[in-house]
């Protein structure tokens, strides 16, 4: 026998669908730039900036973790990156630099890295940086005093805030188109609702997150809202300014969905939905918080493990599967 | 036909023991080799001519086989009572003889004293992606086919005989007055237990196979060999393979049991580099064969070349729990928890509280993986494990 190549050994499948780590990362990255792009616009380079020493800041925090803790560096994937840029949605455009760096410390190595990494963190880990901020550092969180000096031409109030303190009579300041068109203040990522719209929607029909957590978390908050509107229009914001306001709509497509903090059957992917929705309600209403989504998100990323025991019997195990 | 074929058998070579061929043996068409005395299982010579090498062979999970060198004579000379087999067309006398026929018909599993096969369904359609053989036998010599069937028939005195057929085949209508299963071109309607399911109304129960049911698969190719071994009174040795090059094109090539496939790819000008993988099998199910003198099966459908630079890589990532191995897997089985407990070894785990036993192999959840885990590997490794641990324990209950 002559002499003869050696050959790729490997397992079945040979094939294999393109989808990556990074492919998915990228693509959740180009869905939320619509929003970046209209937070810039409206908050000017400020919040450039922001985004970028965010998703810069979070990339060094797991490079520096993972090489500390003796693993492969993996920040190729973008995971770090799409951790950062969510973190930086999520701050106002005033805030200080070393604010954005704890954020991140907090969501990358508190959030996820301390857990194992990709794939091993029970919250979202940009949820858990903001929390920890919010809760610290509260005042920067006061997006109506953080954009002071800003000379917007729309009602330069932070809707949710107007309603916690105002009343329901605030509401009537904002139209639900303007809310749609971004015209309010808050977030960098989070005002331009038509912008986070279309990129939820792009990542539905790519099939980047999961439809069902984000058709259930808006049908959790219109329900609920709806309800506290029926029992008592005076006390009470209807559904359509809860849903277009504060975190919601990135709650919706960006922070709920985040895979490994979520449910993969269907049963529970809608009670986590509709159990976000509830909650982000329950707290603006009954809460002492002005938005509620942080917490909302963290506790049904808390329930996920639970109520994602819920799952169809595997085929063949109808009988006796105990 | 080559003049050097490679042998296959399903045993593996003891040292300790005698064999029964030894190299330099003379062995005739139609004869039949058994490695030892007691063996059960035995390979056809395709041609006369001489042994030249015995040596083992290693396939997937260290299971061992043995490969027989036949140096073809020239002479073709036929064995003693190579056609005793078609005097009396029993199903003992048939295992006897024909049980390496192309197409590998489950003589053996129907032969068998305590066999529980009460419907055989003849499989017209590629289980797996790419592959048109059976397809392309399918929509040929229909008359041969219906023969083939009453034989069957005659010989197992089955009488639930299924023609599993593509529902857009051209030739439909020559199916008439038989008993067909319709199938849709997609891949997981293929799968036998998919045909139980949802065909046949049998459910399917977690860790039984098909033939546990009653239910045995046979390829039409087999079928076909059948009758011509019949009509012939010898044993027939020509496969049909679809052969698959790096551009996709797709060509249909009959070549003897036992050749190497590289004879194969040289007659139609396929060439292999360095680190390219040959696929037997389908793309989903298959295995990749490690060398060029891969002899051809009698149940090698297909040979699928993969360029090195078209070849998927594995990740070493944990899973991220993205949930489309969950979304589709047509078992229902929750992928995204068995492979934790696959990655840390803990099979009996894996089998009691994630339905390992439940998965039907079809790789699907290893295609669509985002973090790129190799999770079919895993599967297939997880249930080996288990096999090995349930028979240890067997043997331990006999001797206590």
């Amino acid at each position: 026998m002559h002499k003869q190549n050696k050959f790729t050994v490997s397992h079945a499948p040979f094939w294999h669908d393109g989808d990556s780590i990074g492919e998915t990362n990228k693509n959740i990255m180009v869905a939320a730039l619509p929003a970046i792009v209209f937070g810039v616009f409206q908050f000017g380079m400020a919040a450039l900036g922001v985004i970028c020493l965010a998703i810069s800041s979070a990339m060094a925090w797991e490079a520096l973790f993972q090489f500390i803790s003796k693993r492969s560096i993996q920040i190729g994937d973008y995971n770090a990156a799409v951790i950062g840029m969510l973190t930086g949605m999520m701050l106002p455009a005033t805030v200080p630099w070393w604010v954005v760096i704890v954020g991140t410390l907090v969501s990358v190595v508190l959030g996820q890295q301390v857990f194992g990494g990709i794939g091993a963190n029970p919250f979202n880990p940009a949820v858990i940086g903001i929390a920890v901020l919010s809760v610290s550092w509260g005042t920067y969180f006061d997006f109506d005093a953080a954009l002071l000096s800003y000379e917007f031409d729309f009602t330069a109030l932070a809707p949710l805030g107007a309603l916690d303190h105002q009343g329901v009579a605030a509401t009537e300041l904002f139209s639900t188109q303007s809310l749609l068109m971004g015209n309010q203040v808050g977030a960098i990522g989070s005002v331009f609702g038509l912008g986070l719209i279309i990129g939820g929607l792009y990542l539905i029909l790519r099939g980047y997150i999961r439809w069902e957590i984000s058709v259930a978390y808006i049908a959790g908050i219109i329900i609920t809202a709806a309800l506290f509107q029926m029992s008592n229009p005076e006390a009470y914001a209807g559904p359509m300014f809860h849903l277009f306001t504060g975190y919601t709509l990135l709650a919706v497509f960006f922070l709920a969905p985040e895979s490994s903090s979520s449910p993969v059957n269907l049963i529970p992917m809608l009670i986590y939905g509709i159990m976000g929705g509830v909650m982000t309600i329950l707290i603006r209403n009954i809460g002492a918080y002005a938005d509620g989504t942080l917490y909302a998100i963290l506790i049904i990323n808390l329930i996920n493990p639970v109520i994602d025991m819920i799952r169809p019997k595997a085929l063949g195990k109808g009988v006796n599967n105990a | 036909m080559p003049p050097r074929l490679i042998l296959l058998l399903d045993e593996a070579l003891d040292s300790t023991k005698e064999t029964c061929i030894r190299k330099g043996d003379i062995a005739k068409k139609g004869e039949k080799l058994f490695l030892y005395k007691e063996s059960t299982c035995y390979v056809t010579a395709p041609t006369s001519g001489t042994i030249t090498s015995i040596a083992p062979f290693t396939g997937d999970f260290g299971e061992n086989a043995t490969y027989l060198v036949l140096e073809k004579d020239g002479k073709d000379e036929p064995a003693d009572g190579i056609s005793d087999f078609a005097d009396v067309p029993d199903l003992a006398a048939a295992d006897g003889a024909l049980r390496t026929l192309p197409g590998a018909p489950p003589l053996e599993l129907l032969a068998a004293p305590d066999s529980k096969i009460n419907k055989i369904v003849i499989s017209g359609m590629d289980s797996d992606l790419m592959s048109t053989t059976r397809q392309y036998l399918a929509s040929k010599c229909m008359d041969d086919i219906k023969d083939g069937i009453e034989r069957i028939k005659n010989m197992t005195g089955i009488t639930d005989v299924f023609m599993a057929i593509p529902e857009k085949m051209s030739q439909l209508s020559a199916f008439q007055g038989m008993n067909t299963i319709k199938l849709t071109q997609d891949y997981i309607g293929t799968l036998p237990q998919m045909i139980m399911k949802n065909h046949m109304g049998i459910a399917p129960a977690a860790g039984t196979s098909c033939e546990d049911l009653g239910v045995c698969f046979m390829s039409i190719e087999a079928v076909l060999s059948l009758t011509r071994a019949y009509k012939e009174k010898a044993p027939v040795f020509d496969k049909i393979i679809t052969v698959i090059g790096k551009d996709g094109g797709i060509k249909r090539v009959s070549a003897v049991i036992g050749t190497p496939i590289h004879r194969i790819l040289t007659q139609l000008g396929l060439e292999t580099r360095e680190m390219d993988r040959i696929i037997i099998g389908g793309p989903l199910e298959g295995f990749s064969a490690y060398t060029l003198y891969h002899p051809v099966q009698p149940d090698m459908d297909t040979i699928i070349l993969q360029d090195c630079e078209d070849i998927p890589g594995v990740s070493d990532y944990p899973c991220i729990n993205c949930g489309k191995c969950v979304r589709i897997c047509p078992a229902g089985v929750p992928v995204n928890l068995l492979v934790r407990y696959l990655e840390a070894n803990l099979y009996q785990e894996a089998v009691d509280s994630f339905d390992l036993d439940a998965c039907i192999d079809c790789g699907l959840c290893s295609y669509v993986c985002t973090a790129r885990i190799p999770i079919f590997q895993y599967i297939r490794l997880g249930k080996h494990e288990q096999l090995m641990l349930e028979a240890e324990m067997e043997t331990e209950a006999e001797n206590a």
